[in-house]
């Protein structure tokens, strides 16, 4: 098992609830930061892909059991996106030690910008239509900007509770 | 597609029990957050808009009085209002009983205008109640546990209202435009005697999902279509919904 299971189990959970009781009333231009979407892409980028799968299903989950939008669908665009991002991970890209410093912000942004859109175009998957509304542009502009700017710190949170910063240094 | 049915599959009946579950299990984090982070929360905030509470506070009090004022005065034309209805048959609003609930938590997603509130079953409230405060209709009662329930707001993307304006204009649907969005009706006949700043009222139709004469919002403009022969609206919610604390759902359940 991986030793560094029970801290991002522990860790995630922290960042669900966080989510839960501070971003989702601190809205910015009435948009909620999806912290529980960047807390897996970071750890992917991390290049921890099975800790950042488990963290995108288990915050995906926990998030999706407060909100009144289909089950699952959280859980299924953090996956996404914690696939992509251990994709790059596994090459290198996006690390925060050796890449360029704009690199990880600039993924991060990426990420925050198309996934309120996958979302939306999962819940039309499944015969949930009402999800495209006027303010979906605004979600994906602030999560882009939340993202790149949030990307580095959660970034480095990530390295240091998954240990992949000392699997790398040894 | 394996996914997606799967997501289907747990939208139904197992999903209820799963959500209180994994409440349970996510609790303990929120309180020891909410615990730390909700004080300096606040006290950033207090510190930062001391003179806008202060402020507040204060045209609180003359709206308070002059609330008191208007219920004073029109306090005979309720009970007349009530007696007049009463022998029309038709439900007075005024006089349905309602039961006080706080307000929990917010829809903590972008794509869903819900608020939680901190009655459910136990007291009597039913999924299709209408809840009302800050001025008028906030939405309704969509799931309900034993301790709590789900209301959806009248700005979510759902939601659908037939309001009229009380001179005779006839039932016009409102719709919600999404989180944080305004409210919108089209269609509206050239005739129609609306204009800016109109407050439209819930028409009470038999076998619609509101009793009659719950304030839900007002016209902040008219648009004519080049080539239409309706305006569409565009409405501003009667109650402030971006600051909802304390709420009353009316125990009126609509007829099927």
């Amino acid at each position: 098992m991986n030793r560094a299971l029970i801290p991002v189990t522990i860790v995630t959970l922290f960042i669900v609830a966080f989510q839960l009781a501070i971003l989702s009333s601190l809205r910015i231009d009435g948009v909620v930061v999806m912290l529980v979407w960047l807390w897996p892409l970071a750890l992917g980028l991390a290049g921890s892909a099975s800790l950042a799968v488990w963290s995108a299903l288990l915050s995906g989950i926990f998030f999706d059991t407060h909100a009144a939008t289909p089950f699952g669908l959280t859980a299924l665009v953090g996956l996404a996106i914690a696939y992509v991002a251990s994709r790059l991970g596994r090459e290198g890209v996006g690390d925060l030690d050796s890449a360029a410093l704009w690199v990880t912000p600039v993924i991060a942004a990426a990420a925050g910008f198309v996934a309120p859109l996958a979302y939306v175009v999962a819940g039309a998957l499944t015969l949930h239509f009402s999800m495209w509304h006027a303010s979906l542009g605004e979600s994906m502009v602030v999560n882009a900007v939340a993202f790149f700017l949030l990307a580095r710190p959660v970034g480095r949170l990530a390295i240091m509770v998954s240990g992949s910063g000392a699997r790398v240094r040894r | 597609m394996t996914a997606i049915l799967v997501v289907l599959y747990l939208s139904g009946g197992i999903v209820s029990g799963l959500r209180g579950v994994a409440n349970l299990v996510v609790a303990p984090f929120d309180w020891t957050v909410s615990t730390i982070a909700r004080p300096i929360g606040h006290l950033f905030a207090g510190v930062v808009n001391y003179s806008d509470v202060v402020n507040q506070n204060q045209k609180l009090r003359y709206e308070l009085g002059q609330a008191q004022l208007r219920a004073n005065q029109v306090w005979p034309l309720e009970r007349q209002l009530q007696q007049l209805t009463t022998e029309l048959h038709v439900p007075y609003v005024g006089s349905l009983p309602s039961v006080a609930v706080q307000v929990t938590a917010i829809s903590p997603t972008n794509f869903a205008a819900t608020i939680d509130i901190s009655k459910g079953r136990d007291n009597g409230i039913l999924v299709g109640m209408p809840v009302v405060g800050n001025g008028g209709l906030v939405g309704t009662v969509i799931s309900t546990t034993p301790h709590g329930a789900t209301v959806r707001l009248i700005t979510d993307i759902d939601s659908s209202i037939g309001v009229t304006d009380g001179h005779g204009a006839k039932s016009i649907i409102v719709t919600g435009q999404g989180v944080n969005s305004g409210l919108r009706a089209t269609s509206v006949p050239l005739n129609t005697s609306l204009k800016t700043g109109t407050l439209l009222w819930t028409d009470g139709l038999q076998g619609g999902l509101y009793p009659p004469g719950l304030p839900v919002a007002s016209v902040t403009s008219l648009t004519l279509t080049p080539g239409a022969a309706t305006y569409d609206l565009t409405l501003k919610p009667a109650a402030d919904l971006r600051h909802l604390t304390y709420l009353d759902v009316v125990q009126w359940e609509p007829s099927t």
